[in-house]
């Protein structure tokens, strides 16, 4: 009886979609009851819980993946929707766009580079480093680019999940040794590293750390997704 | 169903960015298209449109979810990646350090010369 049941669950997609939601659900509600604790974001407690799930109940990742695509489609709009917060701060973005924009290229070009340059020192294969090239850029846009440098999506994927969590703490961390209090410097660091997952932090400080981090988490992700392919090429890691 | 309305706004402009990448062979996504081709148009009319933002607005708030089967997967080639542990977890950690201060400091610096203007 059970030994059926499960195949007949995982035939539709609705079993991995209710997973996903159920995982979503549990992970942001024990995420409220903790506190909001910063080393510990919703997402990471949602995502853990999810792969318990699956490898408790036997379900291999490729037979969800496939469920899931029916949320993951979904990231081609929200992408697109990421253009109306972009709309609404543009006149801050022209207030600012002197220090923003010689800001911009160094800050997200360094954030791949420091982390290749390591990864490359440290022995990593071409494919690991096509992989984790942009773990500072948000995932729809991320996803992209790693498709395009040949990556592994999965390799990337935690990649972004390990850099958003460490980019809230390192934050706090940086801003108090260099004594920065402005909430808009604050935010733009947490969107530049940390896409959506900083940017989420971001709001809980304040509307304008967030406004700020969705602006710098949308300039990275454009500037990488310009730029980073065409580096690649240029330096020749593409087959 | 103003949400409805909002969506289709959506999908159309992520559409009209695979036309886009079809035929310039650009190498970036077309959400990104999309999304700056939206940002353009909202400039043009000079306003948010209700409709979009009840479609827009829950479809961010939503963007962690959407990627959790996604970052999901990398549980289960854990076992590919050994070996290279020690790469990718210094990098990731080294990496988002020095380049979170770089961020900070640079703007410190950018900014506080831009007030003293």
């Amino acid at each position: 009886m059970l030994t059926n049941l499960l195949p007949t669950l995982t035939a539709t997609p609705l079993f991995a979609v209710g997973l996903t939601l159920a995982a979503y659900l549990v992970g942001s509600a024990l995420f409220m009851r903790l506190s909001k604790p910063s080393w510990l974001p919703a997402i990471l407690i949602a995502a853990l819980l999810l792969a318990a799930i699956l490898a408790l109940l036997g379900v291999p990742y490729a037979t969800y993946q496939q469920g899931a695509t029916w949320l993951t489609v979904l990231l081609g709009p929200a992408t697109v929707a990421l253009g109306m917060p972009l709309y609404q701060q543009l006149p801050r973005i022209r207030e600012l766009w002197r220090p923003l924009a010689a800001c911009l290229p160094i800050a997200a070009s360094l954030a791949a580079c420091y982390a290749l340059g390591i990864a490359w020192l440290l022995g990593a294969g071409p494919d690991i480093l096509a992989s984790i090239a942009a773990k500072s850029v948000t995932a729809p846009i991320a996803i992209g680019i790693t498709e395009q440098l040949g990556g592994s999506v999965a390799l990337l994927m935690g990649s972004l999940l390990v850099t958003g969590v460490l980019t809230i703490p390192f934050v706090s961390l940086a801003a108090r040794v260099l004594r920065i209090n402005d909430e808009r410097i604050i935010g733009f660091a947490l969107g530049l590293n940390g896409h959506a997952i900083g940017t989420v932090r971001a709001f809980d400080i304040s509307p304008t750390a967030g406004a700020f981090a969705s602006l710098g988490m949308s300039l990275t992700g454009i500037f990488t997704a310009l730029l980073l392919p065409l580096a690649w090429r240029l330096v020749g890691l593409a087959g | 169903m103003p949400a409805l309305n909002g969506l289709l706004w959506l999908i159309s402009y992520w559409l009209i960015g695979e036309v886009v990448i079809h035929f310039s062979g650009l190498p970036i996504s077309s959400g990104v298209v999309g999304m700056l081709l939206l940002c353009a148009t909202l400039a043009m009319i000079g306003r948010v449109p209700s409709s979009l933002a009840a479609a827009a607005q829950p479809l961010i708030a939503l963007l962690a979810m959407l990627i959790m089967p996604g970052v999901v997967g990398v549980f289960f080639i854990l076992d590919e990646l050994a070996g290279q542990w020690l790469a990718i977890v210094a990098s990731l950690l080294l990496g988002t350090l020095l380049s979170v201060f770089t961020t900070l400091w640079l703007l410190k610096r950018l900014m506080g010369r831009s007030h003293a203007d």
